[in-house]
């Protein structure tokens, strides 16, 4: 057994021709993730139980399986019915990547919307009573308090979900998708050097994980500017 | 539904092994968070180090790789040992619940280092203080002041391991653990109802999330209650 | 029952407040005069912080009426509303808004509740900051002041609303001593002005140069009522001699 650096450099740019489809299911699902996370949200606190528990729901099913499940439900699972097949939604469903980012979505938004909720529990009540005895109306003290208080309050924790959901692009290639880890699988079956391409692979993994902790940490020092200023 | 029928029996041996790689996954995983931790809080800088490669590491790197690269890794490498003892053997096929629990304890482990450092970081000096005056040793200051503030300060990340380390058994059915992801695959080819038979696997993880979760609401409610006995 | 339409700026009439089985106000019955102090003190849990969140809802009473300014307080919002824009408050833990400078602290509620144009709003509220004499703190962030000139931001921002009565829920109790002064003067100050004011607090000397009316509460009651002279030199309930023998020794 040897370690073969010449197949380290012929894979890795390989591998690095699927970043792309790693970068579009990290963002397309972080943005709609985190819509679906404001609304899950919204409803989770408007006090009304026909909102708050189909919310709640959601968050218990999204955040009780395991992604994998998710994924394969949506990808392998819906075709099994004839309504999909025939709904405008089919599309998207038919394609491992629609497929992909619906699942991560719904995974991401329920655990993004506990962590916001987090936030949202942490700002301090008496602002919102100084807020409410200035007569600030009950929207006004969500947009103007809570919103930019709870968003520093749920960063770090937001920080390490979107690392999470960066590894979680990894599982697309379970469904036939070339993301980068598709790719690094296709090599090893080819090779079987295991060592040398999943090895540089998590190094690439890795430099990215990196790149998304010093960028949430400026956000956060940004943030936090008037806690230590 | 129908077509699961004739399928619950696989599905519950199944289950049977999710509860044994969880089982093990969690032995290990609190050994390598207590190593890691042990050696995070260390004065030895090499220890040190290599905790903090250790977590970085398996932090971040994409789970389904961590056992990908250990399963055909540690395959491999045995063969090619085992190749330099006696030449004909082709293949040694490691079995994939090793490597797999293996495998998650070490990425689940990773995170708990962090909760366990931040545990024992978290006791209020104050109260080790307050201990010491009042003449306690060494030792009893560690079990009776430091132990329970410690439990009560991991046990809720501690239950987020443990509901990762009973979801990341899903993934090891990629290198063909037979658990009830690779029994709904099974099963799929003979039925063609993959939505149902996957809807099955989805609601066994849903019964042990939740039994995990009551579990630990369980224990932090005891937990609570002798916080404000101590008080 | 009481008129409504009486010259009271602030009536409390039969008022009672419950915390589930916990009764935190009992039969409460009060009148504010235009221009009057009220200084209302008592032993912690008496309610007396309860009695004053209650004028601007804070906490919603259980029983009774409170009538501000002709205004009943009731279930509509729009009545909340409107209530609120004339009663300020000043709350213990200051309660500034962290992540806002101090100028923005008094410019939001002029521009979103009262309407009032941005460039108007910084001029009120330069104003009123150098009516609490910290002018020169209007950029910083309230971490980055004291607790004394915190509270003294909070006062002003309350100002700004043109509020027709301030309530202030023991505004020093959170103060190092050496603080309490510094805030103590600017109330001071406005009750020389005519504000109406009503304060909970233990400042005793505060009490006696100006309150008009001293009241003490005890177990969600109101036991005496009487002027800061005869409260002090004479009070007629025993509760009250105990409470006072207390506060007034150390």
């Amino acid at each position: 057994m040897s370690f073969d650096l010449s197949l380290i450099t012929e894979s890795i740019p390989k591998m690095l021709a699927g970043i792309g489809i790693t970068f579009q299911l990290m963002f397309l699902s972080a943005v709609l993730g985190l819509i679906l996370a404001v609304i899950l949200l919204l409803m989770r606190i408007s006090g009304k139980w026909y909102l708050s528990w189909p919310a709640q729901v959601h968050i218990y099913i999204f955040r009780g399986t395991p992604i994998l499940v998710q994924i394969f439900i949506i990808y392998y699972g819906l075709p099994q019915f004839e309504f999909i097949r025939d709904s405008v939604f089919w599309p998207i469903l038919r394609e491992p990547f629609g497929c992909a980012v619906l699942a991560l979505t719904l995974n991401t938004g329920a655990y993004v919307s506990e962590i916001l909720r987090g936030g949202v529990l942490g700002v301090d009540r008496g602002v919102l009573e100084a807020g409410s005895a200035l007569g600030l109306s009950a929207r006004q003290k969500f947009i103007y308090l809570t919103t930019p208080i709870a968003t520093r309050l749920a960063l770090p924790a937001y920080s390490n979900d979107f690392i999470s959901l960066m590894k979680a692009t990894s599982l697309a290639s379970t469904i036939t998708l070339l993301d980068m880890t598709g790719i690094a699988r296709t090599i090893v079956a080819q090779t079987f050097a295991p060592y040398e391409v999943f090895i540089s692979l998590a190094i690439i993994y890795m430099i990215l994980t990196w790149i998304i902790q010093k960028s949430f940490g400026r956000i956060e020092k940004y943030l936090s500017r008037y806690v230590n200023p | 539904m129908d077509a699961v029928t004739g399928w619950w029996d696989d599905y519950f041996w199944g289950s049977m092994i999710v509860l044994q790689v969880f089982f093990f996954s969690l032995l290990l995983m609190v050994l390598f968070g207590l190593i890691g931790a042990a050696a995070k809080l260390s004065d030895n800088r090499l220890a040190q180090k290599i905790a903090g490669a250790y977590t970085v590491i398996f932090r971040g790197t994409p789970e389904i790789l961590v056992i990908l690269l250990l399963y055909f890794g540690s395959a491999i490498t045995l063969t090619a040992i085992a190749q330099m003892f006696d030449p004909d053997i082709k293949f040694i096929d490691v079995p994939p619940m090793w490597a797999g629990t293996i495998a998650i304890a070490l990425i689940v482990g990773s995170y708990a280092t962090e909760t366990f450092r931040g545990a024992f970081l978290g006791v209020k000096p104050g109260s080790i203080e307050a201990a010491r005056a009042l003449g306690m040793s060494n030792l009893q200051t560690f079990i009776y002041i430091r132990i329970p503030e410690m439990w009560r300060l991991a046990l809720p990340p501690f239950g987020n391991h443990m509901l990762s380390l009973i979801k990341d058994t899903a993934l090891i059915s990629i290198i063909g653990l037979n658990e009830t992801f690779f029994v709904a695959k099974q099963a799929i080819g003979t039925t063609g109802e993959p939505f149902t038979m996957y809807i099955v696997v989805g609601c066994i993880y849903l019964a042990f999330s939740t039994i995990i979760t009551l579990s630990v609401m369980g224990m932090e409610k005891f937990g609570a209650r002798t916080g404000e006995g101590a008080r | 029952m009481t008129n409504p339409t009486s010259d009271a700026l602030i009536q409390m009439i039969n008022v009672d407040k419950f915390f589930g089985e916990f009764q935190a106000l009992t039969n409460i019955n009060l009148e504010v005069k235009r221009g009057e102090k009220i200084v209302i003190c008592g032993p912690s849990g008496s309610g007396k912080s309860t009695l004053i969140r209650c004028i601007n809802r804070l906490e919603e009473h259980s029983a009774g009426r409170i009538i501000i300014d002709g205004k009943e307080l009731t279930d509509q919002v729009k009545d909340i509303d409107a209530v609120r824009r004339e009663v300020g408050m000043v709350f213990q833990s200051f309660n500034l808004f962290p992540h806002m400078t101090i100028v923005k602290n008094l410019m939001l509620a002029q521009q979103l509740v009262r309407k009032i144009p941005k460039a108007e709003a910084h001029k009120t509220a330069m104003h009123f900051l150098e009516r609490v004499k910290i002018p020169e703190q209007a950029n910083k962030y309230p971490v980055q002041l004291s607790g004394g000139q915190q509270q003294r931001v909070a006062i002003a921002r309350a100002l700004c609303m043109k509020p027709e009565i301030i309530l202030f829920d023991e505004p020093t109790s959170a103060l190092d001593p050496e603080m309490i002064n510094e805030v103590l003067e600017v109330m001071t100050d406005l009750a020389k002005e005519g504000m109406t004011m009503i304060c909970v607090t233990h400042e005793m000397g505060f009490a006696r140069s100006v309150a008009d009316r001293v009241i003490f509460m005890d177990a969600g009651e109101i036991v005496e009522e009487a002027e800061p002279e005869i409260f002090f030199n004479s009070p007629k309930s025993a509760r009250t001699k105990a409470f006072l023998s207390q506060i007034l020794t150390h």
